[in-house]
């Protein structure tokens, strides 16, 4: 579980971008689960986007006409996965999620923490061997914040590496590793044991 | 399946997007329908007033040679023949119709009345080439030609003379020089000649008077549209006509050749104008059609930019996102432009109808009723629908194009 912290306009947004293969980069080198990540074509960023990363971000970007398992099943979708095996695995994700019965609600009928837990339910549903996270709990309380940290790091405790990028000092705490970003560069990598925070109060 | 149960839940999930887009299609080609329905109306009444200058009509007229040729002497008479009349219908070129004439003048007499008339031998032909206005009954045909029928269609002035107030002419016989004709129908003669007028079948009329000399033939031709090609025409007749009759083709004397050339010119000049002016309406009106349809697609495809951005990073390809958003487009322009061209070609066809009726009761004498040609209609709704879709396809691909993290935040 990494954090990536920095003022704006430091690249945190570019960073996130690049691992996301959302952009290209010029120099250096990107392995991504053992696999260079470079000059992808279109079709092969995206396939791998679909397969190896989840997304979530602060303003979850649900997709406002779709019900929460609709939006749930979406990526699965993009991999040709039947109706029937989408929804299913969809109502699975969500139950995991304590959404079983929002099922059929669309995104405006769900609270903020409800809907960062359907982005949630949405980018595990692929199985995917990395989550980044873009300013999760920007748009939480803090006690929801709380509650969605401490999923994110079940999940990471599942094997899924977890980037989250935060300004909330609170946050990067709850992980294992702080980057600081300035300028566009690494400024120093902070080692930093959650275990001494106590997941369950809220964050400051 | 998936692929279009996704586009249908697109559709149908934004039931307002998807009716302003459709109604702006619809709208679009009623619109351009109706117009040019109207527009096709005014020129069919206007061509309709114009009939009978919307001929160019040939006049030849016997004269005498005034040079010697041949062997033959001057001042010799050139009638013309049955002969004259199979050249112009056979061998002459770019003539349409041809309208001999045979003139025979009389008294008609009806009970106990009688009056002096004018009778002319005519084909079915004349009477549109001189643009002959009926009162009532019915004109000459084909067939009353063909079986020579001893009937007329008389001119107003004599219906008055013959026939008291209130008795119908239609189906009465009159005696014109000892031969009864049946009274077929009522024309507006022309109100300063002296006596009446009648129009008698022209085979009718030439095995009376047993005729067989013309001073005067006349018919109508086809493909000259400029100045030059109709001089050029009147030489050419007149050489044909030359070695017909053995006379000097350069002797003017011997017949003279009119024509309304220069009426039947301006005339074209008129409904040419008319049809381009037509024309531009209707290519305005698809041009606004189009910019408003590629407006819709263009705003609808910017709101979306949002979930397409949120489609890629979860794994769409540029590929079927592009793909779902054009079959989205081409879906509602479809439906919707054919719901347009069929709304528009109801309109059409009542309005048809209504103003048929209305001038069938009341004679209006310019006759404007809508028509429409359905090719024109088909292609430019198919016009319509294209450019919706280029119109959707554009902005789709430029919103595929912006990087995922871009286009989410974008609002």
């Amino acid at each position: 579980m990494v954090s990536i912290m920095g003022a704006s306009g430091s690249g945190k947004s570019t960073l996130l971008n690049i691992l996301g293969i959302l952009d290209n980069y010029d120099t250096g080198d990107y392995y991504l689960n053992g696999k260079l990540v470079k000059d992808l074509s279109e079709n092969e960023a995206a396939d791998m986007r679909n397969r190896t990363i989840g997304f979530i971000f602060q303003s979850f970007n649900l997709i406002p006409f779709k019900t929460a398992m609709e939006n749930v099943a979406l990526p699965l979708y993009y991999q040709n996965v039947s109706r029937k095996k989408r929804n299913d695995l969809a109502l699975e994700y969500l139950e995991r999620f304590g959404l079983r019965e929002w099922a059929d609600h669309y995104p405006n009928e769900l609270s903020g923490g409800q809907k960062q837990r359907v982005s949630m339910a949405r980018a595990l549903v692929t199985q995917p061997k990395i989550i980044l996270a873009d300013e999760p709990t920007g748009a939480l309380d803090s006690k929801t914040s709380a509650e969605v940290m401490q999923i994110l790091r079940e999940v990471n405790q599942s094997g899924i590496t977890m980037v989250i990028v935060t300004h909330e000092k609170g946050i990067a705490l709850r992980t294992n590793k702080i980057i600081h970003l300035k300028d566009g560069v690494i400024e120093n990598i902070e080692i930093n044991n959650p275990d001494l925070i106590d997941f369950n109060t809220e964050i400051k | 399946m998936d692929f279009w149960r996704e586009i249908f839940m697109a559709l149908s999930r934004n039931k307002l997007r998807t009716f302003l887009t459709g109604f702006a299609i619809s709208w679009g080609i009623f619109i351009l329908i109706v117009l040019l329905a109207a527009g096709n109306g005014i020129m069919n009444g206007i061509s309709e007033e114009f009939s009978d200058q919307s001929k160019n009509t040939y006049m030849i007229f016997s004269g005498e040679t005034s040079k010697p040729f041949k062997g033959h002497g001057i001042n010799r008479d050139i009638w013309f023949t049955d002969k004259d009349i199979r050249f112009l219908e056979n061998e002459a070129q770019h003539v349409d119709q041809v309208s001999p004439t045979i003139n025979s003048s009389g008294f008609a007499y009806f009970g106990d009345k009688s009056c002096s008339v004018n009778m002319r031998g005519v084909r079915p032909v004349f009477q549109s080439i001189s643009n002959v206005d009926l009162i009532e009954g019915r004109l000459l045909n084909e067939r009353d030609e063909k079986q020579s029928e001893k009937v007329a269609v008389i001119d107003d002035a004599l219906e008055k003379h013959l026939f008291d107030n209130g008795i119908s002419p239609i189906g009465q016989f009159i005696i014109v020089n000892g031969i009864a004709y049946k009274v077929i129908g009522v024309y507006e003669g022309d109100p300063n000649s002296s006596g009446g007028g009648a129009l008698v079948p022209f085979s009718t009329l030439k095995k009376i008077t047993n005729q067989s000399h013309y001073w005067m033939l006349r018919f109508t031709v086809k493909g000259l549209e400029t100045k030059e090609d109709n001089e050029a025409y009147t030489e050419y007749l007149r050489t044909q006509l030359a070695h017909l009759h053995e006379f000097d083709p350069n002797d003017m004397s011997a017949v003279y050749i009119r024509s309304t050339q220069e009426e039947y010119l301006q005339t074209m000049k008129i409904f040419n104008t008319f049809e381009l002016f037509i024309w531009i309406i209707g290519f305005a009106m698809l041009a606004s059609g189009i910019v408003g349809v590629s407006n819709i697609m263009r705003i609808t495809v910017k709101e979306r930019t949002n979930e397409i951005g949120i489609r890629k990073a979860l794994g769409a390809k540029s590929r079927s996102i592009l793909a779902s958003i054009v079959t989205e487009s081409m879906i509602i322009t479809t439906i919707f432009g054919y719901i347009g061209m069929w709304l528009g070609m109801v309109v059409a066809e009542v309005s048809r109808n209504i103003l048929k009726t209305a001038q069938e009761g009341n004679n209006i004498s310019l006759n404007i009723v809508p028509s429409i040609d359905i090719r024109i209609v088909i292609m430019a709704t198919a016009l319509l629908i294209v450019c919706g879709v280029l119109a959707g396809f554009f902005p789709a691909r430029n919103a595929v194009r912006i990087k995922p993290i871009e286009a989410m935040n974008y609002r």
